[in-house]
């Protein structure tokens, strides 16, 4: 019998009927000198009432236990239906976005194969290299998302402010930037923000996918906010726009590899950015998380962890 | 001029029956391997003067053909065609002595550049740079090993990144190299804006070689394209 079982038949057998015989001395002992008990309770009945309490008790503490095993089950199931569906959905869109250029393709060859004029054959053979590329595109990208939940991160000091003063200039360079309203707000007082540990490279991607993001979904004259701040352990970065928001239904799938609601599906872009920014927020230690009303606006925040070095430098080389 | 022999090794004949008449189109005589066991094969009969070689192969995949060929001293240039992002298959093409890689898919005309720019760095009977452990240049040494560098004795502080990107640069002395080839060679993958990552790692590497951009004794700016190496480079 192992030391467990042995511990494990102790409390459950042996202690009871100790406690129930010590119990019943004492309560003999406190019955003799008593008269009010007597008046009250019979001696012979106290065993059984012991008794009757004792299985109560293992019965509860049997029904929560199996209450809460139900529960993890459960929640477990819940988990594993939720990733078979995401996986279905992931699926679903990849099909989606290859059929078209694939459709493309196809019919480009047979134009370039059947075609007797020139022009037309060049025309085939231009639009095949589009759609060839943008194939190309897709699966390189999603290399990239596999490739961020393993390659090891360089971490350093980071200075949130610097890291996005940086990523606002290199953004000033995307189409249609300049007719937004752009901010940066980092807080100077008590005290700066205090610095972060992370890979500079990949926070700065993340970042910047966000910003691309606010000026592709928002419109001319529309303002885009960047802020940090400071809450606990953490630092929060948000971008923040008043741009065309995103229905209650999506938000939840916003995240999700290749998405792309159905009233953005005319804004060009892979469908993977904002599933990137996930990925580096997670590899990060951090939470990414979205709130947004349709028709007024959306902010995006990322919480990153403040500067344990040594900590992320622990979780990289586990991996 | 007689036409240079290459050898393209690749399992996928959907790839080979369209690579190697483009190749051929290119003014290379072009022989074709599936596997590594053939490739080690035609290597010893044919003689390429640079091999085309696909990594994930049945039999022996193009990792064991590379450690082969180098553990006998055979130092003829090879290619690596390698998988975007996998970090671990491109730090070992580079330590394992291959002169170049290319991720798939790619566009043909850069895999031609590439062939040219290793055949003239190419020095006959000499072994190539990239195959070296100790790299030279002028008073700047690298431990490619050891992933260290110095400059005459003192060591230089270089973050990982920094270090791959002058490994990179001093195994590509004179060849001009886009941003964008940079960042997929020190990175693995391009991304939006990540040019400016390369600037910012040339800029730390520039301040650790107290190496004046304008008079450069390592690295010249290619003003709208990149960069060059242009010190000179010895290997052992």
């Amino acid at each position: 019998m192992s030391r467990v079982k042995l511990l494990g038949f102790v409390i459950k057998v042996l202690l009871p009927i100790g406690l129930g015989i010590a119990g019943w001395i004492i309560l003999e002992r406190v019955y003799e000198e008593n008269l009010f008990l007597h008046s009250w309770i019979e001696i012979s009945t106290i065993p059984w009432v012991l008794g009757l309490l004792y299985s109560l008790g293992v019965i509860g503490s049997h029904c929560i236990r199996s209450w809460l095993k139900d529960r993890d089950e459960k929640l477990k199931t819940q988990i594993q239906v939720g990733m078979v569906e995401e996986r279905r959905r992931f699926l679903r869109r990849l099909d989606h976005e290859m059929k078209n250029p694939l459709m493309a393709i196809r019919a480009g060859l047979a134009n370039l194969a059947e075609s007797p004029k020139q022009e037309a054959r060049n025309d085939a053979l231009d639009s095949v290299s589009v759609q060839v590329l943008r194939l190309s595109n897709l699966i390189s990208d999603l290399r990239k998302l596999a490739d961020l939940e393993t390659r090891p991160l360089e971490c350093i000091p980071v200075d949130v402010a610097v890291l996005l003063e940086e990523t606002l200039a290199a953004a000033q360079d995307l189409p249609h930037a300049s007719q937004r309203q752009i901010t940066l707000t980092v807080p100077q007082a008590p005290w700066p923000l205090p610095h972060i540990s992370g890979d500079w490279d990949l926070l700065f991607l993340a970042i910047y996918n966000l910003l691309d993001n606010a000026v592709k979904f928002t419109e001319s004259g529309d303002t885009i906010e960047v802020r940090a701040f400071e809450d606990g352990a953490y630092v929060v970065i948000e971008v923040a726009e008043t741009g065309v928001g995103i229905p209650q239904e999506d938000v939840p799938h916003v995240w999700e590899e290749l998405y792309r609601g159905e009233c953005v599906r005319a804004v060009p872009g892979s469908g993977l950015g904002l599933a990137l920014v996930r990925a580096i927020v997670e590899r990060h230690s951090g939470q990414a998380s979205v709130r947004s009303r349709a028709g007024q606006g959306t902010v995006f925040s990322i919480r990153l962890p403040v500067g344990d070095v040594t900590g992320l430098q622990h979780k990289v080389s586990k991996l | 001029m007689e036409s240079q022999k290459l050898l393209l090794v690749d399992d996928e004949t959907a790839i080979t029956d369209n690579l190697a008449p483009f190749l051929r189109r290119s003014g290379f005589e072009v022989e074709v391997a599936a596997d590594g066991e053939e490739a080690l094969d035609q290597i010893a009969s044919f003689r390429p003067d640079v091999v085309i070689l696909d990594v994930m192969m049945p039999r022996m995949d193009g990792r064991e053909v590379l450690r082969r060929l180098r553990g006998e001293g055979n130092w003829t240039p090879i290619i690596l065609l390698t998988q975007v992002g996998e970090a671990t298959e491109r730090a070992m093409a580079l330590e394992e002595g291959a002169d170049d890689y290319l991720n798939k898919p790619f566009d043909p005309h850069e895999l031609v550049a590439r062939i040219r720019a290793v055949l003239r760095r190419m020095r006959p009977g000499e072994r190539p740079l990239a195959t070296a452990v100790r790299l030279t240049c002028a008073e700047l040494q690298l431990d490619r090993q050891r992933r260290r560098a110095w400059i005459g004795e003192s060591e230089l502080t270089l973050t990982p990144k920094a270090f791959t990107l002058l490994e990179y640069l001093f195994t590509h002395p004179d060849e001009v190299l886009t941003r964008e080839r940079l960042l997929d060679a020190v990175w693995g993958w391009d991304y939006p804006a990540g040019t400016r990552a390369v600037d910012t790692r040339i800029a730390e590497l520039r301040r650790a070689l107290d190496d004046e951009p304008r008079e450069p004794h390592f690295i010249e700016t290619v003003p709208g394209v990149g960069y060059r190496f242009v010190g000179v480079v010895e290997g052992d």
